[in-house]
């Protein structure tokens, strides 16, 4: 039996359904990721999960024990908020503390526990700070050692990032990550980021309007979208009708066709191209975007519009608006969705 | 220019200054002069009037009677308005709206009018409650509803509620363990402030005191009353003495919220 089961989970605030008959499994140790945008239900999901919010159906079991009824208080489960809400009132080491001291541990006992954890995340000679003297990442750091000091059974992390600004975020990122893998902790995280989500994952739960759409390791979400939602969510995928997809690649399909914009290239004349890289369009650009490394050209395709993104190798290699260019399809890459 | 402006600012600020100290100021001269009749300069300074107002026992009890009535209101307030906010705030955030409306009503009737309003309902009920203490309590209660609310209020709007009972719950603390140890030490502040400021405003009130209570329960600002005929450089002593004591409150006020954020 797996280390988490959710069985036909539902919530609804009187007339509202948030989400339903959700069911997953995840394995000890496994880092999984609610993702979806704002209002899909995940973070209600984390707080049903944690017990914050009370489930109206279906079961939750952690470690072979039903706790679908079981209190907040008593679900050994660890939680971070995207606002950190750490106790104003209180220094570093008694936020971090607090946990164990509602145990009956108290602080001289907790000593070592407490050292250990303010050098995890790494913050260690600010135990005497209060939370407002600290920026918003030390603060997100204590956050998560206070969580973990008690040994969760299992870690849910509800956006921890998002407040955070770019840099400061990359790190903490990877500080989250490695923390996880040492302690071998179980986590849960919330989060309507797919890049962050699929940077952390090894397992993403994609979620829309209160339903899991599709589950699965990053790279097959990425790469195997099965509707149009996860299609746009997860990428910048070009979606063309299934008439097109006919006429241009003999494709049938019922549905539309999805073609990531990192397959398709623009042709480089005198360079050699594989055999499934081939169908030749003639293409128009109506404007390009610059991501940094890499360059988002808008393209007029006959009646299609298409995005295609390129390395950017250099800026005399940077094409002006309205050249017009063939475009080369990567043949394995093109494929139909569902709904 | 910049230095013109300044002391256009300047000169408005110490106008404004000067023209409220300048009773308090006369009042506390006046105080400590001997007699000042016809003439421009009082004939001499002594601090008879103070010796005389501090040795009086009608005086000594007055100042106990207010202070019994303020704290006692004042607690009343703090053990019921705490958690009756905390309620509001935790699990019903909607009457919050309601909760701003109905602490105004206190202030929205003329105390005379609420005065009277009282004494009627309450002539003829079976407990002798008019001319007690108890019903002055009850009302000042009512009177520093308003600010306690608002306040306190005001304290929970800044922290993070919702979440900071969360994440104690999730550490394994009750309801009640995460309001004493998490919650209330963050109200602290509001808290003292709204207290102080009740304190000196309910120490100062007149018209329910001596409508309601009168002289059969003789609180400071009804023996001030009384003390109208007598000389006037005694009863400057006595609103000296009644500020000097506001001030020491109000700076005391100031100085434990600062402690708290340093």
């Amino acid at each position: 039996m797996s280390y988490v089961t959710i069985n036909k989970l539902s919530k609804c605030f009187g007339e509202v359904t948030v989400f339903e008959d959700i069911e997953f499994t995840i394995e000890e140790g496994e880092f999984v990721t609610l993702l979806g945008p704002s209002g899909c239900g995940k973070s209600t999901l984390l707080r049903t999960l944690a017990g914050l919010d009370k489930a109206n159906k279906g079961e939750i079991w952690v470690d072979g024990v039903d706790i679908t009824h079981t209190q907040a208080q008593h679900r050994e489960i660890g939680m971070v908020f995207q606002s950190y809400a750490l106790f104003p009132n209180m220094t570093v080491e008694d936020n971090i503390a607090f946990g164990l001291k509602m145990k009956g541990i108290s602080k001289k006992d907790a000593k070592e526990d407490l050292q250990k954890m303010l050098a995890l995340v790494e913050l260690g000679g600010k135990e005497k700070c209060h939370p407002h003297e600290l920026s918003g990442g030390q603060r997100q750091r204590v956050a998560l050692a206070r969580a973990l000091i008690v040994k969760p059974r299992i870690l849910l992390l509800d956006e921890p990032l998002s407040a955070l600004d770019a840099k400061i975020r990359k790190n903490l990122r990877q500080q989250i990550l490695d923390i996880q893998k040492e302690l071998n902790l179980t986590t849960i995280f919330v989060t309507h980021d797919q890049e962050e989500a699929m940077l952390m994952s090894d397992r993403i739960f994609l979620m829309n309007q209160g339903e899991i759409v599709q589950q699965g390791n990053p790279e097959d979400i990425y790469t195997k979208p099965v509707n149009e939602f996860v299609a746009s969510f997860m990428g910048n995928y070009n979606l063309i009708s299934a008439e097109t997809a006919k006429h241009w690649f003999n494709i049938n399909s019922n549905n539309k066709v999805a073609i990531r914009p990192e397959s398709i290239y623009i042709k480089d004349a005198g360079r050699q191209y594989a055999d499934h890289i081939s169908s030749p369009k003639l293409a128009k650009i109506i404007s390009h975007q610059l991501l940094g490394n890499v360059i988002r050209y808008n393209l007029k395709v006959e009646n299609e519009e298409l995005t295609v993104d390129l390395l950017n190798r250099s800026s005399e290699r940077l094409m002006p608006k309205g050249s017009s260019i063939e475009l080369l399809f990567n043949l394995n890459e093109i494929q139909p969705v569902g709904v | 220019m910049g230095n013109n402006k300044l002391f256009i600012h300047k000169s408005v600020v110490y106008s404004v200054i000067t023209l409220l100290f300048t009773p308090i100021l006369t009042t506390f001269i006046y105080s400590l002069s001997s007699s000042w009749g016809a003439t421009i300069l009082p004939d001499g300074f002594s601090l008879k009037w103070y010796s005389a107002l501090l040795t009086d026992p009608r005086f000594i009890d007055a100042f106990g009677r207010s202070l019994f009535i303020c704290i006692s209101a004042l607690l009343l307030a703090t053990v019921l308005v705490l958690p009756m906010i905390f309620v509001v705030f935790y699990y019903y955030p909607k009457l919050d709206k309601i909760m701003n409306l109905l602490i105004l009503l206190p202030f929205a009737v003329p105390p005379v009018v609420s005065s009277v309003g009282l004494l009627q309902l309450y002539a003829e009920s079976k407990f002798q409650l008019i001319g007690t203490p108890w019903i002055l309590i009850a009302t000042y209660f009512t009177i520093a509803l308003p600010f306690m609310y608002r306040a306190i209020a005001n304290s929970f709007t800044t922290i993070n509620l919702k979440d900071l009972i969360d994440a104690a719950h999730l550490l394994g603390a009750s309801t009640t363990k995460a309001f004493l140890l998490v919650i209330l030490p963050n109200l602290k502040k509001g808290l003292l402030a709204s207290l102080f400021l009740s304190f000196s405003f309910l120490l100062g009130e007149f018209v329910f005191a001596n409508i309601l209570v009168g002289t059969r329960y003789e609180t400071l600002q009804i023996y001030l009353y009384n003390m109208r005929q007598t000389s006037g450089h005694f009863t400057s002593a006595l609103v000296m003495t009644y500020f000097a004591f506001i001030f020491f409150c109000t700076w005391l006020a100031s100085r434990l919220t600062r402690g708290n954020t340093q």
